[in-house]
C-alpha cells in the first residue's frame, strides 16, 4: 500500500480526473444548448462511462502490466483486427463512414491494441523476436500497425489512422528499431508532405488554369474531399461557404469567447447552431468550451491539463522498469498528444480539418474508455516497478 | 533493490516533452491570436452572422365618425404559418427542405380542409428570400379550420397560428371616398437607419383620409431580431423595439347622416356635402356611385382595379370634393350680393319677359312668358334668369367675380383631404389662357351671373357657400375632429345677407325648392339650381340644391347645417334634388322617423 501511494502517478491521475470533470461540464453546457433532452443528458452518460472507464483504469493499474501484455496484447490485437473487419462488413454507416459496431467503434479500441502489441513486441525482447531492431523489425512494425491502419482507412477514418502513426513511430524510435532509417524516413516524410502541400498549393492557388491544375493533382495521392480540405487548410479565406466553412465557423466561435469567455452555459454558437449540430459535441466541442470559458479559463487551462497529462504520462517512461512499460507510456502519451493537437489545431486552422475526438471532452464512450484503459496500463507501469536509487 | 533510471527513458521523455511543449505552445499562441487579438472581430462577425433584423409593422389606428361609429378598423386575420427551421434536419435520402415542407403542407391541407395559399413556387421563393421567417400557409383561417388545425397541429412540426391585422371597413361602402383605401408597402427602414434584413409589409394609405392621415394612423415600426443558425434557419426571436400602434382618427363626419345621403344618392351619380356652418366640421361627404374599400384589402387586385377604373360612372371619384360642376342657379345669391354691393336695392323691381336679350342672343327664363315684375326676393324664389343676368350685367364682372371669390369659389377649400378641387371662377385672364377667343365678353358675365358658363364648383365648395350665406362666416371645412375651427367673416354687409336670406327662405317656403322644406322640423333656407351642360344631344342637366338649416324648438338636433347636393342628369333642382335634401334634413332634425 505504501508502494501504491508512492508509485502511483498522482499528477497524471489528477489531470485525468480534472479533464473528466471538464468534459462533463462542457458536454452538459453544449447538450443543454442543443435543446433536446437526449443531448442534455449526454454528460451523465459520459460520467457513467468515465466511472466504468476508471474502474477498468484501477483494475488495469493494479494488474501487473507485464502479465497483462504477455497474456492480452496478442489476443487484443487479433481481436481488434477481427472487429475492424467486422465493422467493415456489418457496421453502421454514420456521417459517411462505417465506424460503428453495435455500441462501440472498433477503430478507437484498436489504437490501444496496436500500442500494447507494439510495446510487447519491441519492448520485452521476446525470444521469437529477439534483437529485431534492424530494418526487419521496422517492416514487422509496419505490418502490425499497417494492417489496422489500412482497415481503419477503409472505413474511412483518416484521422484515427493518422494518430496511430506518430504513436507507433515514437515507440519504434524509443525501442531503437532501425533508428537511422526511421529518422531518414521521417525526414523524407516531412519533405514529401511539404512537396504534397506545395503541389496542392500550386494547383489550387487562384488563377491557375484548369489543365495545369489537373496535371498537378494527378500526382497527388489524395481523394477529392481530402484535396479540398488541404486546399481549405492552405487558403482558408477562399472558401467561406463550402469546405472552409467549418474552419471559419470554428475560429469565429473560439474567437468570440475572447479573453474571459461568455460565461458557462452562455455560449451562443450552439444555440444558434453556427457549427454543425452533430460536430459541436464531438469534434468541435473545444469551440463551444473555448467560447464559453474564454482564453484564460478555457483554452489555457485545458491546454495545461492536457500538457500535464501528456508529460506526466511520458514521465512514466523514465521510471518504468523495463522497455515494455516505457513504450506503453510513450505510446499513450503520444497518442493523447496527437489527438489533442490535431483536434484543437484543426479548429484554428493549424491542421486540416479531420474528424478526431478530443480526449475526455468529445462525446464518444469507446474512445473515453479506451483512453482510460490505456492510462490505467501506464499507471500499472508506474506502480509495478522497483525503487529507483 | 534500487536501480538506475534508464537512459533511454530519460532521453525519450526529454525529447517527447520538448515536442509536446512546442505543440502546446503553438496551440496556445494561436488560440491567443484568435481569442484575444481577434476577439472583437470574431464577435462582431458572429453577431452579423447569427441574427437577422426584422422591421415589424405597428398596428394601424382606426377611423371613427363623430359618434364613435367605426369606419375603418383592424380585423384580426388568423394565419397558419410554418417555420422552415422545423424541416432543416433529419432529412432522408432524396428529400429537401422544400419537399418536406410541401409534404407537410399537403398533409396539413387535408386537416385544414383547403389547399394552402402558398404553392411550391411561393415556398421556394420563401426559402430563398425569407428563410428565417415563418411562411404564411393559410390566411383568414375560420374558427372551424382553426379547431381542426389545433387538434392535429402536433402531427407536423413547425406549424403555428398567428394573428395578422387586416384592414376592414365595417360600414362597407359608407363614406368610402372619404376613408379611401390602403395598400401594402415595403417601407424603407426607419429605426436607427441601419439595414434591416426583412421589412414587414406595412399598410399605407393610398387614397382619402387613409392617405391624408397616414403618418398619424400608421404608428411606429418596431424591430425584431431573429436568431438564425449557420444555414439561416430561425432558432429563436426577440423583440428589440415594440412597434407602436397608430393613433385613432375621430372624424367630424356623421355616419347616420352620411348613410341617409348615400341612400338618397343610391343608383344615381352625384354628391352631397354638408358642413357645420359654425366651424366647418364636415358632416356629410357623400359621392355616388361608391366602391367598397373592403375590395381593396389585402391588396387592390388588378381585376378589381380595372373594373373600378373602367366604369364610366367613375366610382373611385370623390365627387363631393373633386367633382366640379357648374353651380347653376345656386350661384344666384352671390350675383344678388354682387348687385347689392354695386348699389342696387333689393326692392328694385325688374320686369321679366321670359328672356334676357344680349346683343341678339336670348337667355331664356324658366318661365317662357316671363315672371313679370319682381324684386330680388321673388327673383330668387322663382330663380328668374333674366333678373340675375340684368343684375350681374349691371353690377359688372369685377363685382360678381370678387363676390364669388369672397365665398371661396375658385380656390381650394383647405379641407384636410387629399382631393380638394379649386373649381373655376373665370375672369378675363383665365379666359385668355384657356379659350381660343381671348376676349372677355358680356355673354360670359351674363352666363356667370346665373351660374353657368365656365363657372365650376365642387359640392363641398357650394356647401361652404351655403354656410357663408346663412352665417356670414366663411369656414375652412375639416374632417378631423381634433382640428380647430378656422373661419373668417365674409366681406359682405349683414343687411345684404339678410335680403338674400329672405329670398332663399322664400325658395323653400313655396318657391322652386319648396320640397326641400316640406315636413322638416327646422328653419330651412336654400336655393335650387339646374345647370345645363353640353349641347344638342349631349345636353344634360345637373341639378343642385344648397340649403342652410337652423334648428327650431321642435328640432331633434340643435346644430345648424349647411348642405349642397348635386345630381348628375337630373330633372330640376327643385324636383330632383330638393326632396332628397329634405330627407337628409328630416333625418337630422325630425324627432320621429318618417314612416317609410
Amino acid at each position: 500500500m505504501r508502494n501504491f501511494l508512492k508509485n502511483f502517478n498522482w499528477l497524471s491521475f489528477a489531470a485525468t480526473v480534472a479533464l473528466i470533470a471538464a468534459g462533463a461540464a462542457a458536454l452538459a453546457s453544449a447538450g443543454a444548448a442543443r435543446g433536446s433532452a437526449v443531448m442534455a443528458a449526454k454528460w451523465q452518460d459520459m460520467l457513467w462511462s468515465s466511472a466504468f472507464g476508471l474502474a477498468l483504469y484501477f483494475t488495469l493499474a493494479l494488474t501487473d502490466y507485464r502479465k497483462l501484455l504477455d497474456w492480452l496484447s496478442a489476443p487484443a490485437y487479433a481481436g481488434a483486427i477481427v472487429f475492424l473487419v467486422a465493422v467493415l462488413l456489418f457496421g453502421t454507416v454514420q456521417f459517411g463512414g462505417r465506424r460503428w459496431l453495435w455500441f462501440f467503434q472498433p477503430s478507437e479500441i484498436s489504437k490501444l491494441c496496436v500500442i500494447m502489441f507494439t510495446a510487447q513486441m519491441f519492448g520485452c525482447s521476446h525470444e521469437w523476436f529477439k534483437g529485431q531492431t534492424g530494418f526487419r523489425g521496422f517492416l514487422a512494425a509496419c505490418v502490425l500497425a499497417g494492417v489496422p491502419c489500412a482497415l481503419i482507412l477503409m472505413e474511412p477514418d483518416l484521422g484515427t489512422a493518422l494518430t496511430l502513426v506518430p504513436a507507433v513511430t515514437v515507440m519504434l524510435l524509443a525501442a531503437g528499431v532501425w533508428r537511422k532509417g526511421l529518422v531518414a524516413l521521417l525526414a523524407a516524410a516531412c519533405i514529401g508532405a511539404t512537396t504534397l502541400l506545395g503541389a496542392v498549393h500550386e494547383a489550387e492557388k487562384p488563377g491557375v488554369p484548369a489543365e495545369r491544375r489537373e496535371a498537378l493533382l494527378k500526382y497527388v495521392p489524395l481523394r477529392d474531399h481530402q484535396i479540398s480540405r488541404v486546399k481549405t487548410f492552405l487558403f482558408p479565406e477562399t472558401d467561406k461557404m463550402a469546405a472552409g466553412y467549418n474552419l471559419r465557423q470554428s475560429k469565429m466561435t473560439i474567437g468570440a469567447g475572447g479573453l474571459m469567455g461568455r460565461g458557462y452555459g452562455r455560449g451562443e454558437s450552439i444555440r444558434r447552431q453556427l457549427l454543425p449540430p452533430m460536430g459541436i459535441m464531438n469534434d468541435f466541442i473545444f469551440c463551444a468550451w473555448a467560447e464559453e470559458m474564454g482564453f484564460l479559463k478555457g483554452s489555457l487551462l485545458l491546454l495545461a491539463l492536457y500538457a500535464v497529462l501528456c508529460i506526466s504520462t511520458a514521465w512514466t517512461a523514465v521510471v518504468a522498469e523495463d522497455g515494455r512499460g516505457r513504450l506503453v507510456a510513450l505510446g499513450m502519451a503520444t497518442l493523447l498528444f496527437a489527438h489533442t493537437y490535431v483536434n484543437i489545431g484543426m479548429t484554428i486552422g493549424l491542421v486540416p480539418i479531420t474528424g478526431l475526438p478530443l480526449p475526455f471532452l468529445s462525446l464518444g464512450r469507446t474512445f473515453l474508455v479506451t483512453v482510460l484503459c490505456g492510462l490505467g496500463i501506464v499507471q500499472s507501469v508506474s506502480l509495478h516497478r522497483e525503487e529507483i536509487k | 533493490m534500487k536501480r538506475e533510471p534508464s537512459l533511454n527513458g530519460i532521453v525519450s521523455f526529454a525529447l517527447l516533452t520538448l515536442v509536446f511543449s512546442a505543440g502546446f505552445t503553438v496551440l496556445a499562441v494561436r488560440l491567443r491570436v484568435e481569442q484575444v487579438d481577434k476577439a472583437a472581430q470574431h464577435r462582431s462577425e458572429m453577431e452579423t452572422q447569427s441574427f437577422r433584423r426584422v422591421q415589424t409593422a405597428g398596428l394601424r389606428g382606426g377611423i371613427f365618425d363623430r359618434w364613435g361609429t367605426p369606419l375603418a378598423v383592424n380585423r384580426l386575420s388568423l394565419c397558419i404559418t410554418v417555420d422552415p427551421g422545423a424541416y432543416r434536419g433529419g432529412r432522408k435520402q432524396g428529400e429537401t427542405v422544400e419537399s418536406r415542407i410541401m409534404a407537410a403542407l399537403e398533409g396539413m391541407a387535408a386537416i385544414v380542409g383547403r389547399p394552402p395559399a402558398a404553392g411550391v413556387e411561393a415556398v421556394r421563393r420563401h426559402l430563398r428570400v425569407e428563410l428565417a421567417r415563418p411562411l404564411v400557409a393559410w390566411r383568414d383561417v375560420t374558427e372551424e379550420e382553426l379547431a381542426r388545425f389545433s387538434e392535429n397541429a402536433r402531427d407536423y412540426p413547425g406549424f403555428d397560428c398567428n394573428a395578422d391585422a387586416e384592414r376592414s371597413y365595417p360600414q362597407g361602402t359608407l363614406a368610402a371616398h372619404v376613408i379611401g383605401r390602403v395598400g401594402r408597402d415595403r417601407l424603407p427602414p426607419v429605426s436607427g437607419g441601419e439595414r434591416m434584413n426583412f421589412v414587414e409589409k406595412e399598410l399605407r394609405g393610398r387614397e382619402g383620409l387613409e392617405m391624408q392621415y397616414d403618418d398619424y394612423l400608421r404608428g411606429m415600426a418596431g424591430e425584431e431580431r431573429v436568431f438564425v443558425d449557420a444555414r439561416g434557419f430561425a432558432t429563436s426571436r426577440e423583440t428589440v423595439i415594440e412597434p407602436r400602434h397608430g393613433f385613432d382618427l375621430r372624424l367630424t363626419l356623421d355616419a347616420g347622416l352620411q348613410r341617409v345621403a348615400e341612400r338618397e344618392l343610391a343608383g344615381l351619380r352625384g354628391a352631397c356635402a354638408a358642413i357645420d356652418p359654425r366651424d366647418g366640421a364636415v358632416r356629410i361627404l357623400a359621392s355616388a356611385p361608391a366602391f367598397d374599400p373592403n375590395e381593396c384589402v389585402p391588396v387592390l387586385r388588378s381585376e378589381v382595379y380595372r373594373r373600378l377604373a373602367d366604369d364610366p360612372a367613375q366610382p373611385m371619384l370623390c365627387r363631393a370634393t373633386a367633382g366640379t360642376y357648374a353651380p347653376g342657379s345656386t350661384f344666384k345669391p352671390i350675383t344678388a350680393l354682387a348687385g347689392l354691393a354695386a348699389g342696387h336695392s333689393a326692392a328694385e323691381v325688374y320686369e321679366c319677359t321670359g328672356a334676357y336679350e344680349l346683343g341678339g342672343m336670348k337667355i331664356r327664363c324658366a318661365r317662357t312668358w316671363g315672371h313679370g315684375g319682381m324684386d330680388m326676393a321673388h327673383a330668387l324664389r322663382e330663380s328668374c334668369n333674366p333678373y340675375f343676368c340684368a343684375l350681374g350685367m349691371s353690377a359688372g364682372s369685377n363685382a360678381v367675380i370678387r363676390t364669388a371669390r369672397a365665398f371661396g369659389l375658385g380656390q381650394r377649400t383647405g379641407i384636410d383631404f387629399p382631393t380638394d378641387a379649386a373649381g373655376v371662377v373665370p375672369d378675363a385672364a383665365w379666359k385668355a389662357e384657356h379659350f381660343a377667343d381671348p376676349k372677355w365678353r358680356p355673354g360670359d358675365l351674363a352666363q356667370m351671373s346665373m351660374g353657368q358658363g365656365q363657372l365650376l364648383a365642387t359640392p363641398l365648395q357650394m356647401a361652404r357657400v351655403a354656410a357663408a350665406l346663412g352665417s356670414g362666416w366663411l369656414v375652412v371645412p375639416h374632417l378631423n375632429e381634433a382640428l380647430p375651427a378656422e373661419r373668417r367673416p365674409l366681406a359682405v354687409p349683414a343687411s345684404h345677407l339678410r335680403e338674400v336670406r329672405r329670398g332663399m327662405r322664400m325658395v323653400v317656403d313655396g318657391g322652386t325648392g319648396h320640397r326641400a322644406g316640406d315636413g322638416v322640423d327646422a328653419y330651412v333656407i336654400g336655393k335650387t339650381g339646374t345647370a345645363q351642360v353640353g349641347y344638342g344631344a349631349n345636353r344634360r342637366k345637373n341639378t343642385w340644391f344648397i340649403a342652410y338649416a337652423t334648428p327650431t324648438a321642435e328640432s331633434r338636433s340643435d346644430e345648424p347645417i349647411a348642405l349642397a347636393m348635386v345630381i348628375e342628369d337630373g330633372e330640376s333642382g327643385g324636383g330632383t334634388t330638393a326632396p332628397k335634401v329634405a330627407e337628409i334634413l328630416k333625418a337630422m332634425y325630425n324627432r320621429k322617423e318618417p314612416a317609410t
